[in-house]
């Protein structure tokens, strides 16, 4: 089975910085991590290489600095790892992204499953995973928490609103892993490993055939037209009286705000 | 020259960061204060090859370099220096000198469980009348037949409580403690082998530090380690690489107390603003960031040096001493930015502080790398 997993660098949820005039967030070798939810996917797309005979492709698209997560995924157990990096890739929406992850995914070739982290800590839209399936034109289900083979079909288990639906989906397919299934830690073995038997490919616009006015800015039809950074503030209230009067003042202060229904 | 650690070391710096943020932050101030080995994370560290590190890949370890090796002691202290210190010891005055003076016999055997974790090791060295002189050992491993008898009185044993292997010193002439003094590896649970009671220590409260007693405790000579009269050779070059594990636990101490004071002094409001602004404690973090940098630097070259198979014995003790006056002085100085609250054990920093000291101690005192550091200056010809 043909796995091909798509990750992505985003900066460590304590480290969010943005420049003031390019709205955008400030990256570095040093404040940037792999995505914590495609970790979930990296470690599927392991647990499936053991039950069924499998290789795992990892795919980002990024600068060349995006290339420690494919390390990152190497060391979790795949075997060959892409990163799509151009300069005319920069600024993609999540459209333009898809369409870039797509056409990197024509050139890998033959696949049966593509898994993807449900959503990114840094831009939060959960948009890519779906939007790279319309891309392939293949099926899929999000927040997958359990997936297994069934001949030319895929059993998955996902979590919604309250149930648990379990769903047949015909191969190939993609399916966004939740972060309620396991994870794990690479070993300090399989990082070593990793460096010693692997590289990275990287592969341009013209190496994917892309088009270039569906890439980048070009190719967007969203952007970020301004950045606000929230301001939480708290404040705190101290309620005077006896208890019943404390009881019936506070009752009232939360009814007030609708907070209880 | 360059000063930039490969895409594999930061890596394996990521991942050792990461683990001890998910895994020991939450628990490091409750094992310290219960004085809890936290085995439930030791089950953990041991498929992440974490007691491996300077263990051959055939006998199970990930034979990481001395750089790796530092990186994951640093950022593992920095949340949990009593755990920093149990993975320390455990490879670099344990697994080190097993895997470079043991037979093959003897490797096969002991290191694929301490390389695993599943069993944890232990350096005695240091005896009531024997610390900085090591000469003065008064243990003795007496030949009869193909064993030793063993009589030894080991203390401050990190470790201890838990350790299954242990390298024991002991002379076997005691007419002549130099002449015999020599290594032997010892397991626990042999008749004869006692764990004494558990040091109530300061700080690094979380490892067990206990004495060993051995009371005629039949060892048989093939764990013997290297030959009889070896153990000094072995001793030294144990604690030469343990002194760079214990310096970078010294800077993963000391960049924690940074953290800690970075953080307070930006959320302390006096006279209306952050402390943060105010130049007495900006010069402070402007020191404090400077020495931390300067004893991770020492210790990153001497743990170059150590891969490159250079002369240690200089460079090791100039890391271990200037890392642990670095981590006892930054300590006492995130203390200080803390004011009151850092005398109080609802801030990590009195922890970092209690940490820091025995740095300076332990491996060595303080005193000891000076001798050390001195005796290398005066051998060197002028240039």
């Amino acid at each position: 089975m043909n796995i091909i997993v798509c990750i992505k660098q985003v900066v460590a949820g304590d480290q969010v910085k943005i420049d003031p005039l390019t709205h955008t967030l400030v990256r570095s070798a040093e404040n940037s991590v792999i995505n914590p939810f495609d970790l979930f996917a990296l470690n599927m797309a392991g647990h499936l290489k053991k039950l069924y005979s499998s290789s795992i492709t990892a795919v980002t698209m990024g600068p060349k600095i995006s290339e420690e997560v494919l390390w990152e995924a190497l060391a979790m157990g795949a075997d060959r790892a892409i990163l799509l990096s151009d300069p005319r890739f920069a600024t993609s929406d999540t459209l333009a992204t898809s369409y870039v992850l797509g056409m990197g995914i024509r050139k890998i070739g033959q696949f049966d499953l593509i898994l993807c982290g449900m959503r990114t800590t840094d831009s939060d839209t959960a948009q890519v995973g779906p939007q790279l399936a319309e891309e392939l034109d293949i099926p899929h289900v999000t927040n997958v928490e359990k997936l297994e083979r069934k001949k030319n079909l895929f059993l998955v288990e996902r979590l919604s609103d309250g149930y648990r639906e379990i769903l047949e989906v015909s191969a190939p397919a993609l399916f966004t892993i939740s972060p309620k299934a396991a994870t794990r830690f690479p070993s300090l073995i399989e990082i070593q490993d990793a460096h010693a038997r692997h590289s990275i490919e990287s592969w341009g616009l013209e190496e994917i055939e892309a088009d270039p006015t569906k890439v980048g800015r070009a190719g967007s039809h969203t952007w970020v037209e301004e950045l606000i950074p929230i301001t939480r503030e708290k404040f705190c209230d101290f309620i005077q009286g006896d208890p019943k009067q404390q009881a019936k003042s506070l009752f009232s202060k939360l009814f007030e705000k609708n907070l209880l229904s | 020259m360059d000063f930039t650690l490969s895409i594999q070391q930061k890596q394996v710096r990521r991942m050792a960061r990461q683990f001890a943020k998910t895994e020991l932050a939450d628990i490091a101030k409750e094992i310290d204060e219960e004085g809890r080995f936290p085995w439930e994370v030791v089950e953990k560290m041991g498929p992440l090859n974490f007691f491996g590190m300077q263990a051959p890949r055939k006998y199970g370890g990930a034979e990481l370099d001395t750089i790796s090796y530092c990186l994951v002691i640093e950022e593992i202290s920095r949340v949990c220096a009593a755990m920093g210190l149990t993975v320390a010891v455990h490879n670099s005055v344990v697994v080190y000198p097993l895997s470079r003076f043991g037979s093959d016999e003897q490797k096969a055997k002991f290191l694929p469980s301490l390389a695993s974790g599943e069993k944890i090791g232990a350096f005695c060295l240091t005896e009531p009348n024997a610390g900085s002189d090591a000469m003065a050992i008064e243990s003795t491993a007496i030949s009869e037949g193909d064993s030793y008898i063993v009589n030894a009185n080991k203390i401050f044993v990190t470790n201890g409580g838990v350790a299954d292997t242990l390298i024991i010193f002991a002379s076997v002439n005691p007419r002549d403690v130099k002449k015999g003094f020599s290594a032997l590896l010892v397991e626990r649970g042999t008749p004869g082998f006692e764990i004494g009671l558990l040091e109530n220590n300061c700080g690094v409260r979380a490892n067990p530090v206990s004495s060993i007693v051995l009371t005629d405790c039949r060892i048989p000579k093939t764990n013997l380690l290297g030959r009889e009269g070896e153990g000094f050779k072995i001793a030294m070059a144990a604690l030469d690489t343990g002194r760079i594990g214990i310096a970078a636990q010294a800077v993963g101490i000391g960049q924690a107390a940074l953290d800690a004071s970075l953080k307070y002094a930006k959320e302390r409001i006096q006279f209306r603003l952050p402390i943060a602004r105010q130049q007495a404690i900006q010069m402070m973090l402007a020191d404090m960031g400077t020495m931390v940098e300067a004893a991770r630097l020492l210790t990153l070259q001497a743990a170059h040096i150590r891969d490159q198979q250079g002369d240690l014995s200089g460079p090791s003790a100039m890391a271990k001493l200037f890392a642990a006056r670095t981590a006892s002085k930054v300590a006492s100085m995130g203390v200080q930015i803390h004011g009151g609250y850092g005398y109080s054990k609802d801030y990590p920093i009195e922890r970092y502080f209690r940490d820091a000291r025995v740095t300076e101690i332990y491996e060595g005192t303080n005193e000891i790398q000076q001798i050390v550091i001195a005796r290398e200056l005066l051998k060197r010809g002028e240039d």
